[in-house]
C-alpha cells in the first residue's frame, strides 16, 4: 500500500556530548561507575528517541587524560549504535581539560564538525565529568570555547567527583546549579545517570511548561530548573540498591 | 506519609476521596512529572500522574483546576481524563489517577518516526476523523486543550481509534493554563507572543496534526527552514513571525526538499484537491499572520468524510487511492482513473459532500442519516458492464426519483441503478443527486 509507506519525518539533531576525565585518579570504582552509568543511560536515550518526532539525540563521548580523544570517532553516533559498540574506558594519565575544551570547540561547528545535519540541530548537551585539577592550560581554551555559538546555547552540565575543582566546572557551565558533586562511586553512577537523562530530556524536548526562565535559549538554566523540579541531585543512600530499579 | 518528589515501589498514596492506592511500577516520565502504575486494594489498576511540584507557581490553583475538570467529566470516551486527585497536603507533591492505556495503541510520535504504521488507508483516515471528533466534543464542552501536539495522542494502527492523554492543561474558554505548547505545534500568534492559547490556536495545532498524520511532514518546514542551528530566534521566525506553508499557493520559496521532506514530496500529490485546498486555507498567510480562515472541527469532519468516501482501488493495479469525484486521479503507478460521475449531497457546514460513482465506494450512516457516524456502512456501489448500482445496506428504505418524475422506493438490501439525474432521498432531508462527469 503505497499510501502508507511513509518514511520517518524529518527530525533535527540533538547532540549529547560527554567529556569524561579518565585520568589515573579515576581508576577503580569511579571509572567503573562511569562505564556502568553510560551503559545505563543509552537505553534511556534510545527510548527518548523512539517517542520524539521533533529531535533525534546523537551522542559523542570524549575521554581526556594525557590528551583528548573522541571514543566515538569523528561523527556523532546514534545511541543504538553506541550501545552495541560500547567498550569500557580505562583510567590512566593526567587531566588535560584544556585539550578537551580545545577539541570540543573544534567539533562544535556546522561546517567541519559534529553539527552538520541537513535538517539542522538544536542546542547540544555538554556534559563534563572530572575528578581533579586541570593539568594543562584550561583557561585560554575555555575562553575560546565560550565564544562558540553552540557553547552559548548549549545545556551545560558538570559533575565533580572527589578532588575535582568545582570552580572550574562552574566556570564551564556558567551556572552553579548545573554542577553537582559527590565523593561516593555508587552515587556517582546515579548522578551521571540523573544529570545525563535530565539534560538530554530538556534539550531534546524543549520546555512546554512555562518556567521562570525568561530566556528560552538559556538551556543550561532550563536544565537547572528541571534538576530543581525533581528535588535536586539524587539523595545519597546507604542501602544496597538494585542499579536497574528506576525508582 | 510524606509525599516526596518521586514515589517508591509499594508506597501508598491517599486519594482525595479517602481511598488509597499502592505504587506498583513506573510507566513513564516527562518534564512535568512521573506516571506510575498503581493498584487499589480491590486489585483494580490505574495510572497515577505525579507532578514535580516546583514547576507550579501556584500548585493549589492547579490542583483546584484539576478538581474542576474531574467534576465536569471527560468530553468523550477518547479522553484519558483525570478521575480522582490525590489528597492535598500543603507544600507536598500531588497527582491524579486515570485509566491505564489499553494495549494496541501507539503514540502518534511513533507513527511519525515510522516505527509504527497504519494497517490500512481507512484506518489512517479514521484516525483523522477520530481526532477531529474528540476536539469537537472538547470545544463543545467549553474547553480548550492549549498544548495540542504529537505526544498527546495514541492511535490504534488497525482501527484508527484514538486516545488523548495529557489532559491536565485543558481549561475552559477564556482561561489560561500557563502552558504555551510545543514549538512546532504552537499557533504563530502564540509563538509571536501576541496571544495566549485558546480555541483558535487549538484549531491551528489541529491542522498541523492532521497534516502530519496524512502527509507525514511538518507544514511549515521546507527549503527555508534548513538552517544549521535551530535556536529560539529561528523557531520564532519559522513558526511565528515569518511562517510559510510548504505548499503555499502564491509562494514556493519554502517548498519541501526532496530526500529531506520526502513524505510531503511523495504523498501530497496523491491527495484530492479538496484536501489540498483545506490545508492551503489552514496555512495561508492570512491564517498564519492574521488568524483568519481557520477551519472549524465541523469543516474538517466533512472534508475528511469526503476523503474517506473517496477511498477505492485502482482497477489496474489494485492500489488503494483517493479518487476525486469530478476529475481524473492518478495512482502511484501513473494509471489514470476518472469516475463516470458522483453522488452530490447537500453541502454541510458549507463543505461539499460527494462520493465518486466507482466500484466498492462506500456511503456511511453520515451520508444517509445526517449523523456523525463514519463507521457504519449504509450503502456500497457495485459495477456491472454498462451500469453502476447502489446497494441499500441501511435499515431504512430510500425514495428515488428519476428526472422524468418517475419514482420508486428501495428497501434495505435492494440495489438501485445510478442513472443520470436520479435523486435519492434517504430520509430526513438527506438527499443526493447523480451527477455525470
Amino acid at each position: 500500500m503505497v499510501m502508507l509507506d511513509k518514511v520517518q519525518t524529518v527530525r533535527r539533531m540533538c547532540p549529547v556530548i560527554f567529556l569524561l576525565d579518565t585520568s589515573g585518579s579515576m581508576e577503580g570504582a569511579p571509572i567503573g561507575a562511569v562505564n556502568s552509568a553510560i551503559e545505563g543511560v543509552l537505553p534511556e536515550l534510545i527510548s527518548m528517541n523512539d517517542s520524539n518526532a521533533d529531535n533525534e539525540i546523537k551522542v559523542a563521548i570524549m575521554s581526556f587524560d594525557y590528551g583528548a580523544n573522541w571514543i566515538t570517532g569523528d561523527e556523532l553516533v546514534s545511541p543504538e549504535d553506541l550501545k552495541s559498540s560500547w567498550k569500557d574506558v580505562y583510567a590512566n594519565g593526567l587531566t588535560a581539560m584544556g585539550a578537551a575544551f580545545k577539541e570540543l570547540n573544534q567539533k562544535l561547528s556546522a561546517s567541519h564538525g559534529f553539527m552538520q545535519r541537513a535538517s539542522g540541530s538544536v542546542a547540544p548537551v555538554l556534559f563534563l565529568l572530572s575528578d581533579g585539577e586541570p593539568t594543562d592550560d584550561y583557561q585560554s581554551n575555555l575562553n575560546t570555547l565560550k565564544q562558540n555559538a553552540w557553547y552559548k546555547v548549549a545545556a551545560r552540565v558538570a559533575i565533580g567527583y572527589g578532588e575535582s575543582n568545582d570552580d572550574v566546572l562552574r566556570e564551564f557551565t556558567g551556572n552553579k546549579e548545573t554542577v553537582l558533586h559527590t565523593d561516593n562511586p555508587e552515587d556517582l553512577k546515579k548522578m551521571i545517570r540523573f544529570v545525563a537523562i535530565t539534560s538530554s530530556r530538556v534539550a531534546s524536548t524543549g520546555s512546554s511548561a512555562v518556567t521562570p526562565n525568561n530566556n528560552p535559549d538559556d538551556n543550561t538554566q532550563n536544565v537547572a530548573i528541571a534538576i530543581q523540579a525533581q528535588g535536586g541531585a539524587p539523595t545519597p543512600t546507604l542501602a544496597p540498591a538494585d542499579p536497574d530499579d528506576p525508582f | 506519609m510524606a509525599n516526596s518528589v518521586r514515589l517508591k515501589k509499594f508506597q501508598q498514596v491517599e486519594l482525595a476521596d479517602g481511598r488509597t492506592v499502592t505504587v506498583t511500577d513506573k510507566l513513564g516520565e516527562g518534564g512535568q512529572g512521573v506516571v506510575y502504575r498503581v493498584k487499589f486494594d480491590t486489585g483494580e489498576e490505574k495510572a497515577l500522574k505525579w507532578y514535580f511540584i516546583s514547576y507550579f507557581k501556584e500548585p493549589k490553583k492547579f490542583y483546584n483546576h484539576l478538581a474542576e475538570n474531574i467534576k465536569a467529566g471527560a468530553p468523550s470516551a477518547a479522553f484519558i481524563w483525570p478521575e480522582q486527585l490525590t489528597k492535598w497536603i500543603d507544600g507536598e507533591s500531588f497527582g491524579y489517577i486515570m485509566d491505564i492505556f489499553p494495549a494496541g495503541y501507539e503514540s502518534f510520535s511513533k507513527f511519525l518516526n515510522a516505527k509504527v504504521n497504519f494497517k490500512s488507508v481507512k484506518a489512517m483516515v479514521n484516525a483523522a476523523l477520530n481526532i477531529v471528533s474528540a476536539f469537537k466534543s472538547l470545544h463543545n464542552k467549553g474547553y480548550n486543550y492549549q498544548d495540542l501536539n504529537d505526544g498527546n495522542f495514541s492511535i490504534n494502527p488497525a482501527t484508527g481509534k484514538v486516545l488523548i492523554c495529557d489532559n491536565d492543561n485543558v481549561v475552559g474558554h477564556g482561561q489560561y493554563s500557563g502552558v504555551l505548547g510545543k514549538a512546532r505545534y504552537m499557533a504563530p500568534e502564540v509563538v509571536r507572543g501576541d496571544k495566549q492559547p485558546d480555541k483558535n490556536t487549538d484549531r491551528y495545532s489541529l491542522a498541523v496534526i492532521l497534516f502530519m498524520l496524512l502527509i507525514g511532514d511538518h507544514p511549515l518546514e521546507g527549503m527555508k527552514t534548513n538552517v544549521p542551528a535551530l535556536t529560539n530566534k529561528y523557531d520564532k521566525r519559522f513558526f511565528g513571525t515569518q511562517p510559510l506553508f510548504i505548499y503555499d499557493k502564491d509562494n514556493d520559496s519554502n517548498a519541501p526538499v526532496p530526500g529531506l521532506h520526502q513524505n510531503a514530496v511523495t504523498f501530497w500529490k496523491y491527495f484530492p484537491s479538496f484536501i489540498k485546498d483545506a490545508f492551503q486555507q489552514s496555512f495561508s498567510q492570512d491564517s498564519l499572520l492574521n488568524i483568519r480562515g481557520r477551519l472549524l472541527e465541523q469543516d474538517w469532519f466533512n472534508i475528511l468524510m469526503r476523503l474517506k468516501s473517496s477511498i477505492v482501488r485502482c482497477p489496474q493495479c489494485g492500489e488503494e487511492i483517493f479518487l476525486e469525484s469530478d476529475r481524473e486521479t492518478g495512482c502511484s503507478k501513473a494509471h489514470k482513473i476518472k469516475p463516470v460521475g458522483y453522488l452530490n449531497f447537500t453541502k454541510r457546514s458549507n463543505q461539499a459532500v460527494t462520493v465518486p460513482i466507482f466500484k466498492d465506494a462506500v456511503l456511511y450512516d453520515y451520508h444517509v442519516s445526517g449523523s456523525e457516524d463514519f463507521e457504519t456502512v449504509a450503502a456500497v456501489i457495485h459495477e456491472k458492464p454498462g451500469k453502476f448500482g447502489l446497494e441499500n445496506k441501511s435499515s431504512k428504505s430510500w425514495f428515488v426519483t428519476a428526472p422524468s418524475g418517475q419514482s420508486a422506493t428501495k428497501q434495505p438490501g435492494e440495489i438501485l441503478v445510478l442513472g443520470l439525474g436520479t435523486k435519492i432521498d434517504f430520509g430526513n432531508n438527506n438527499i443526493a443527486t447523480v451527477v455525470a462527469n
